[in-house]
Formats: structure tokens, sequence, C-alpha cells
């Protein structure tokens, strides 16, 4: 008797995105498989893309090992950003962390002029999330998305408090929405279903908030394998989305990151590998060796 | 499909406050509402009920007969509580309800015997609750075969598989199918048992507005599938409707929908296509989010 290949193939196609333009544009997604399933019948276009995370504003946190790759740049972001790309990074990912009430508030107009000026001086595509802080963002997203109009931004998080202005001026503006919600696959499905009502779905990356090693990465673990189940198996339309796994920020607050330099790479790589495994399109890191082990691991 | 009308419940604040002031005015227009509205029986849910058990069941058991001649469903965990209310009843009770719990068993139950009533028996036990259609089985299997023992008879026993939000992410759909099924095959398993849901806990969390077209669509599903009873709102006129067979076009859309047809939505009313819309969430065959309808 013949073998025969026990072979999958599968309806669900994730949406392939395009992020950055011109010469920059990067493309994620398009997977119309499992997670690294390169057995069943079907393709992966794209790999996993990885970024490493610029803060707006020098880190509070003076972790020795976490600041000592960046020696002096870390209070000039575009600096940093430009000492980013020099470890073999697929895009730039601005925290406009300085923006939240809650830090210094830095107005939003000032905020958007240092993303386009990042933008101009930087050779990879942009990433830019925003304070977190849904009425800050609901003013400052907008603001970032018209004074870099047309430069493709993927920016963020949109969410359900927010969708509507946030989500017309990435629309208005071309851009590429990050639409984030709170590990939950239902409020996931939902915001994408609102933002998708005016909003292309080929312009929404889903970021379903990424846990830490220890710290509840199995729920993100699990959501993200559910998303990329739902989405290639039964080809849910409203969950065919690439997915962004910032993670780099969430490990390097524990304790364990912190505590030591071999711990806190593991920590960060571990978690990473493991959202990679689990589905993760896009990968934030903090730490330029971190990078470099996960790419040695996937081996490309 | 026997419906026991869930609007007496002391969650509801009107009737808590009715109950503490004694105002009959306020339950007995409850109770006759749902009388006017064809419920089959009138659910008296008063939660745990710690404090003057007794005399308070007593008025109210009074009160909800003097406004209506349907049986009651007396609606306590609190077994003191329960026997305070049955022994007032004039017409054959329902106790809801007992679990396979061993406080349960010994309290409950036997009061299902003492006072010759039905029983509404769920599938919880001692571990909680059972996560699979299998494992519901055996546990209603072992529950009502004790009742047997205490000499109560298959058919005095309502077997209730325990309701879960559908919007709980992750397991809400696949209990929902659970729930289908297991009412599906219960008849199978232990013949001549009755059957009740707790309706509109399928639709607990979601947004207010929605839940009405969750409830009667999952009414609908279940009941073809063999459901004998529900505790839900007879005030809801296009759930009665569904269940006079009022509606046939929608039942038969709803049906087809849980043989996995896929349904051509373009020449169908907007309501018709919500009905089928909720079906397919309730089927698990597409991801709930509370804009369901919306896609």
């Amino acid at each position: 008797m013949d073998y025969k290949e026990p072979k999958e193939t599968y309806a669900g196609v994730v949406r392939e995105v395009t992020i950055g333009k011109g010469g920059k544009a990067l493309k994620v997604g398009g997977e119309n498989i499992l997670p690294l399933h390169f057995f069943d019948g079907g393709s992966l276009p794209n790999p996993p893309r990885f970024a490493l995370e610029v803060l707006d504003m020098e880190p509070a946190d003076k972790t020795p090992h976490l600041i000592e790759p960046f020696g002096d740049v870390l209070s000039d972001p575009i600096k940093w950003a430009k000492k980013c790309e020099g470890f073999g990074v697929d895009a730039i990912c601005l925290s406009l962390v300085s923006t939240d009430p809650a830090e210094k508030d830095t107005p939003s107009e000032v905020a958007a002029q240092l993303v386009k000026r990042m933008v101009s001086e930087i050779k990879k595509p942009l990433i830019v999330y925003g304070s977190g802080d849904e009425k800050k963002d609901a003013e400052l997203l907008p603001k970032v998305a018209q004074v870099c109009a047309g430069e493709n931004l993927l920016l963020g998080p949109v969410q359900k408090e927010n969708f509507e202005v946030v989500g017309k001026a990435i629309l208005d503006n071309g851009h590429v929405a990050i639409a984030q919600s709170p590990l939950d696959i239902n409020l996931l499905k939902e915001l994408n279903v609102k933002l998708c009502k005016f909003l292309p779905p080929e312009r929404v990356v889903i970021d379903p908030l990424s846990s830490a090693l220890g710290y509840g990465i199995e729920y993100s673990f699990s959501l993200i394998e559910r998303v990329k189940q739902i989405g290639v198996m039964t080809k849910d339309s409203m969950t065919m989305m690439p997915i962004i796994a910032n993670l780099g920020d969430e490990c390097w607050k524990t304790k364990q990151a912190k505590e030591n330099k071999t711990q806190g790479l593991l920590w960060e790589g571990i978690t990473a590998i493991s959202l990679y495994l689990a589905g993760a399109n896009i990968l934030v890191l903090r730490h330029p060796e971190t990078l470099k082990s996960i790419k040695e691991t996937i081996g490309r | 499909m026997i419906i026991i009308g869930e609007n007496i419940h002391v969650i509801a604040k009107d009737v808590s406050v009715a109950i503490r002031e004694r105002n009959a005015k306020v339950i007995q227009g409850l109770a006759k509402e749902q009388t006017g509205a064809k419920a089959n029986y009138i659910d008296i849910n008063v939660g745990p009920m710690k404090k003057d058990t007794e005399e308070t069941m007593k008025w109210l058991v009074n009160c909800v007969q003097e406004a209506t001649d349907l049986p009651l469903s007396v609606d306590t965990m609190n077994p003191v509580a329960m026997e305070a209310g049955v022994k007032f009843c004039k017409k054959r009770p329902l106790i809801n309800s007992a679990s396979g719990k061993t406080d349960s068993k010994a309290q409950m139950l036997p009061l299902a015997k003492k006072y010759n009533c039905d029983v509404v028996i769920s599938v919880m036990t001692d571990k909680g609750m059972p996560p699979e259609v299998e494992s519901k089985i055996d546990s209603i299997m072992e529950t009502v075969s004790y009742a047997n023992e205490l000499g109560i008879p298959n058919e005095a026993v309502w077997v209730d598989p325990i309701i879960l939000p559908v919007s709980t992410a992750g397991e809400g759909q696949k209990i929902a199918v659970g729930n289908l099924e297991f009412i599906k095959i219960l008849q199978e398993v232990i013949p001549g048992v009755k059957s009740t849901v707790g309706l509109s806990n399928v639709s607990n969390g979601v947004p207010a507005h929605l839940r009405p077209i969750l409830n009667r669509t999952y009414l609908v599903m279940l009941g073809r599938n063999g459901l004998y009873s529900a505790i839900a709102d007879p005030l809801d006129e296009e759930l009665m409707a569904f269940m006079q067979g009022e509606l046939p076009k929608i039942t038969d859309l709803i049906y087809r929908t849980m043989d996995g047809e896929e349904i051509n939505l373009s020449p169908l009313s907007q309501k018709e296509v919500a009905y089928v819309k909720t079906a397919r969430v309730l089927m698990a065959q597409s991801l709930y989010s509370d804009a369901w309808l919306e896609i």
C-alpha cells in the first residue's frame, strides 16, 4: 500500500499587510497555514518580523544589562533608533511613553514632530505606539497620523474606547492600525468588526496584548494560537489579520529579567520564541542580544 | 414547551423591596402578567433567604397563589426556605433546584418525596460543573438513580444541564453546543425524565438589547432537540410566539442553520438574517463577539 502524506489545506489566509512605503515597505502575514506547519498544503510568504523598541524619553529603568548595548544614545530617540538599525531589525518600534498623562504628558504636537523626524531619518519602517491612555491617544494618534500622512506607519493602540476617531485618522492619512484588546478573543473580534466597517481589513494588525513568561504568557499564547486557528481553519474574516506581539517591555518589567543579564535575555527570548510558535507575525523586543539569539534559533 | 415565568426574582430590585415591605400588589402584578402571557408555571426565586424564612415564604407563596391558578416553581438553594415554600403550595409544585452535591442530595431531594413534588436536578456535583457532555451525563445518571432510590420516579425529575453565557471567551460557545447535544441524547440515556434550563443565562454579559434574540434562538434550538421546559421570560412576546409555532419560517431557518446548511442571506429580511447569524454563533460556526449581528 502506498503511503500518502496526511496533508491539510485550509480555507483561510492571513491578510498580507504592508507597512512603511517605497524602499522601506515591509510585508507581514499572508500565510494560509498554521504556525510552523510547513508540512501542510500552503505557504508562509513572509517570515516573522522583528522590531526593537525605542522610547521617546530616557528610560527610568536603568537596569545596567538592559541599557548597556545602547551606550549614550538613550536620551536621543533618533540616535537610539539608528543604533537599533545596526542590530539587524526589520522595523523600529517607537513608544511614545512620555505622552502619558501619568508620565510627562508631552504634547501631541511635540510627539508627532518626533515621529516625523524619525521617519525621515531611519531606513526601516516605523511602528508607533501611543501612550496607552485611551483619552490621550484619541488626540495624540490622530495628530501623529496627520503629521506623518502617507508614511504608512503601523500605528496604535486603537482601542474600543477610541477606535472611531483614531481609526478614521488612520484611514484618512494612509496608515495601518494596531487594534488592541485585552486578552479576549471575543472582544478582539468585536473591535475588528467595528473598525473594519470603515477601515479596510488589510490595514489592521491585531495586538492581543502579550504577557511575559511567568506573568500570564499562557493566556497570550493560547489567544494568539486561537486567533490563528479561527482565521486559517475556519476562515473567519475578522481574525485573519497578522498579529503583533509587543513583549519586550513586559519582559523587562519582571524582576527576573532585571536580576542578571543571562536571565534577562532568556526571559525575553523564551517569551518571544513562545509567541512566535503561537503565531505572532511581528515581535517587538528590547534587547539586541535577544534579537540575535532568536534569529539564530529560528535559523534564517 | 412548558414556560416557567422567571420574573419574580429577588435580584430584581422592585421584587426584593416588595418582599421586604410585604407589598402584595407588585408581586401579584408580576404573577398576573405572566399568567396572562401564557406561562405554565410561576417561578419564585428568593435567593438564599436567611431571615424570617418560614414567615416570608408563607406570605409570598400565598400572595402569588391569590393572583394565579398556575403551579409554582419554588426557586432557592436553601432547603429550609424550600420546605417552607412547598408546604403552602396548593398545586403540585416544582422544587427548583436540587443537584448532585452531597448537601443537596441529603436535604433537598428528600423534600421532593416528602411533599410529592416535581424536582429540578442539575448536573452540578461536589466537584462543580462537569466540563463535557459525557461527564454531565455521568453525573446526572448518578443523581437521578439516587433520587429513584429515594422513591422519586424519573417522570418527576426535570434535568438541568446548566446553561452558561455564550459570550464567555473560549468556552461559552462550546458549552452552548454541548448543552444542545446533552438535551438531544437525554431521553435515550434516562428515559422518562423531563428537562429544563435557565434560559436567559445564555445571554448573560451580553448588551441588554441583544439578549432577547440570543434567548429566543437558543430556546428554538433546544426545543427542536427535545427540551421539555425553560425558565424564561413569558413577557417576551416573540419568544412566546416561537413557542406557539407562530414563526415557522424563522424556525425553519434556525433548524437549517443547525444542520450546517449555508443559507443564502440575500433574499432574507433583516430580521431573518439576524436569527440565522445568531444560530450560527450558538452552533459555534462563527466566533462570538458582541458585534455578531453587524458582520
